[in-house]
């Protein structure tokens, strides 16, 4: 497991090469996701999460999503929706299992009968 | 042979657990312990929230039979189509499923929404609003946990409910109308934290949306979406919300995009009628006014950005070295 440390100092560094590219493909307008998220550091944040979508891209693959459909998935995320992926990809929450518990409909009705209903 | 539990011995052992299990909740009730599921206890005591019809069922909700682990794309599949979307669970699996994981993640439910054209939205984590939209007509898909002793998380669509029998109705993995006490579906959905969604057809806003998330919401729909679709949203937005000036911004941008420059420039002059100090504002006129040519009439909204410092500085700064280059190229021509 790579250490939050050894993390950080890679994307600080990556930040650092690709901070001028990044600049010249604003257009001059401040973006509506920019003007509505005001964060205190909004420009060094975009480039936090610009660099979250290559990580969030290689995570995915390694989960085994097909390389030609993860850059669409992606790029539909708001770099918010990156940022929470990226740090918490693994304990994250995939809805995918089917079929209700029976004990806990059971528990649920005398619960619901005694509570709601009196 | 002697040493193996006969069958009927496994099935009584599991019984006498179940009815164990059981007694521990009743007891737990008997204590007055309403924090199991706070908000069915909270929705009995307070009445029907005032405006709700007593019985809501959003019969022609489509029913899609889920697939194994497929509950992510089914669920996506139904709100989407009954939103007006053309797709089917089979198309959504290559945008939301995950292999590894076999189950599908919240963020990526809310972004493949908006490749369907419409604005995702999650919803606030109260039962009321939940009940709320379904009486506005709209499914909400629901982030339950069913597992016991390992996590079982699992996508459903909420269309209905009756308030009298306590009771919701939901599309759920292969049942077409599961019916749900709330106090099961609180303990269930309690567990993800009250996670709901809701895909909006870009004309529509959810009856419980705030405005400030809604506006996040449009602004993500707006980075993927059709410009003209996210240009409706924002309309619609601005009847609601008159005085939002991220709404007006977003409505500049896409008239921007779609090289409407003039609507913009109208647009974000309104907005600094409104708010005069917006910096995001003053910033998006001047450059709107400059892209028409009119370099100098943009100098002084842009030197008032610029004085104004802040967040967008850097941005500021650049569309002022723009401006100012093209100004100076004009004198030289």
């Amino acid at each position: 497991m790579k250490s939050v440390w050894a993390r950080t100092l890679c994307r600080l560094l990556m930040v650092l090469m690709v901070w001028s590219p990044m600049q010249l493909a604003n257009a001059g307008m401040i973006g509506t996701d920019q003007a509505a998220s005001v964060a205190t550091q909004a420009d060094r944040d975009t480039l936090f999460q610009f660099l979250g979508r290559s990580d969030v891209t290689s995570q995915l693959q390694s989960l085994g999503i097909d390389p030609a459909t993860v850059k669409g998935r992606v790029a539909a995320m708001t770099d918010q929706e990156v940022q929470s992926l990226a740090d918490k990809i693994h304990s994250m929450p995939a809805g995918g299992d089917s079929g209700a518990i029976l004990l806990l409909i059971v528990i649920g009705v005398v619960v619901w009968w005694i509570w709601f209903r009196r | 042979m002697v040493d193996l539990v006969p069958p009927l011995a496994i099935g009584t052992g599991l019984q006498r657990y179940a009815r164990r299990m059981a007694g521990v909740f009743i007891l737990a009730l008997a204590a007055g312990c309403a924090s199991l599921f706070p908000q069915t206890s909270e929705l009995g005591k307070s009445g029907l929230p005032p405006g709700l019809p007593e019985r809501v069922e959003l019969a022609h909700t489509p029913f899609f039979p889920q697939e194994e682990y497929q509950c992510g794309p089914a669920a996506l599949a139904t709100a989407l189509v009954s939103a007006g979307a053309q797709t089917t669970p089979e198309a959504l699996v290559p945008q939301v499923y995950v292999p590894e994981r076999k189950g599908s993640f919240q963020v990526e439910m809310l972004a493949a929404a908006r490749r369907h054209g419409m604005v995702s939205y999650a919803l606030a984590p109260k039962f009321e609003d939940l009940l709320r939209e379904i009486a506005a007509g709209t499914p909400v898909i629901v982030l339950q946990n069913l597992g016991i002793l390992w996590a079982g998380w699992h996508y459903a669509v909420a269309i209905g409910y009756d308030y009298s029998r306590g009771t919701l109705v939901l599309r759920s993995g292969t049942q077409e109308r599961e019916v749900m006490p709330f106090g099961t579906h609180e303990l269930v959905w309690m567990r993800s934290g009250y996670w709901a969604m809701v895909a909006m057809p870009p004309d529509r806003i959810p009856v419980t949306a705030e405005e400030k998330s809604w506006l996040n919401a449009l602004a993500a729909f707006e980075r993927v979406g059709n410009a003209r679709a996210a240009r409706t949203a924002y309309e619609k937005t601005l009847e609601r919300w008159p005085e939002n000036v991220n709404a007006r911004i977003g409505l500049a941008n896409v008239h921007h995009g779609l090289g409407d420059l003039a609507k913009a420039e109208a647009v974000l002059r309104e907005a600094a009628e409104h708010d005069p100090d917006s910096v995001v504002v003053l910033n998006n006129l001047a450059q709107t006014i400059s892209d028409q040519g009119r370099h100098a009439e943009a100098l002084p909204f842009i030197e008032r950005a610029a004085a104004a410092g802040g967040p967008f500085a850097g941005a500021v700064q650049k569309t002022r070295a723009t401006i100012l280059e093209r100004l100076g190229q004009k004198r030289i021509e």
